[in-house]
């Protein structure tokens, strides 16, 4: 089988490309910010942030996040696929990936229905104005992903496609970049209060 | 399908359920808490490594997002 080869040892070369790390760097480091600020809001209300806490619903979260992961290794497939040339089948794992990431939107839209139901918004507490604010922001990552997963799905079937197997690992790296910001939620917001 | 991949996807489940497991059954303590982002550094370590694989870049960018994931989980940790 024909493998693509990238040298991946040199500091420009990260799989996914340096831009694409980059933008993960700051990523995590926003969200991480933002994750050590509630933290240490939450040490100053602890009652507040611990019953907020216990209306967020852990069975929801661990659920989005087996979703989350489930999605991620068909992406790392769909990318290993596609360096074997294996368009095709490397389509079929985008497929699935994307399968993953629209059962996580239901999810995250089934408990935020919930939650406006309860009248729990962004003013209900400092606890919420996180909730809402970090899964919010964390939502728009994965719709983005979902749509450059679409487009890069399309580019690579079409006839004479020109998509190289950098723009597929590029695609890759954002969509796992949402795996890596929601590891670091669920636990905080769902778990530790 | 590559054997590692598959591994490593079983072992997140794994930890997913551990961690839910940990965070029903015990009272929230600094041990509970620094058990639970363990278990995810962990987890985040394996997505970086095995699924975006991090694993065959330099070592700039290994060591980078370890101690950038280290500061937060300590961080965090600290405070709570």
């Amino acid at each position: 089988m024909n493998t693509l080869k990238i040298d991946y040892k040199n500091i420009y070369y990260p799989p996914g490309g340096i831009l694409m790390w980059i933008i993960i760097f700051l990523e995590l480091i926003t969200f991480g910010m933002a994750l050590v600020a509630f933290v240490y809001y939450g040490q100053q209300e602890p009652e507040v942030f611990h019953q907020s806490r216990l209306q967020l619903n852990t069975t929801m979260g661990a659920i989005n996040t087996v979703f989350l992961l489930t999605s991620g290794f068909f992406m790392a497939t769909a990318v290993d696929k596609f360096k074997e040339n294996n368009i095709a089948k490397s389509s079929f794992y985008f497929k699935l990936t994307m399968l993953g990431g629209l059962f996580f939107l239901v999810l995250k839209s089934v408990e935020y229905y919930h939650k406006i139901e309860s009248g729990i918004s962004l003013e209900t507490n400092m606890f919420f104005s996180f909730y809402w604010m970090l899964t919010a922001f964390h939502l728009i990552h994965v719709i983005m992903g979902l749509v450059i997963l679409i487009w890069t799905n399309y580019g690579m079937t079409k006839e004479n496609s020109d998509t190289a197997v950098e723009d597929v690992e590029a695609c890759a790296a954002f969509w796992h970049m949402c795996d890596l910001i929601w590891l670091l939620l669920f636990p905080v917001l769902y778990l530790i209060f | 399908m590559k054997k590692s991949l598959l591994y490593s996807y079983g072992f997140l489940i794994f930890l997913t359920l551990i961690t839910a497991l940990v965070s029903n059954s015990i009272i929230m303590s600094t041990f509970a808490v620094s058990l639970i982002m363990l278990f995810s550094a962990v987890k985040f370590l394996l997505v970086a490594f095995q699924f975006m694989e991090l694993k065959k870049a330099n070592s700039f960018w290994k060591m980078s997002l370890s101690l950038i994931l280290g500061l937060m989980i300590l961080l965090i940790i600290f405070i709570v």
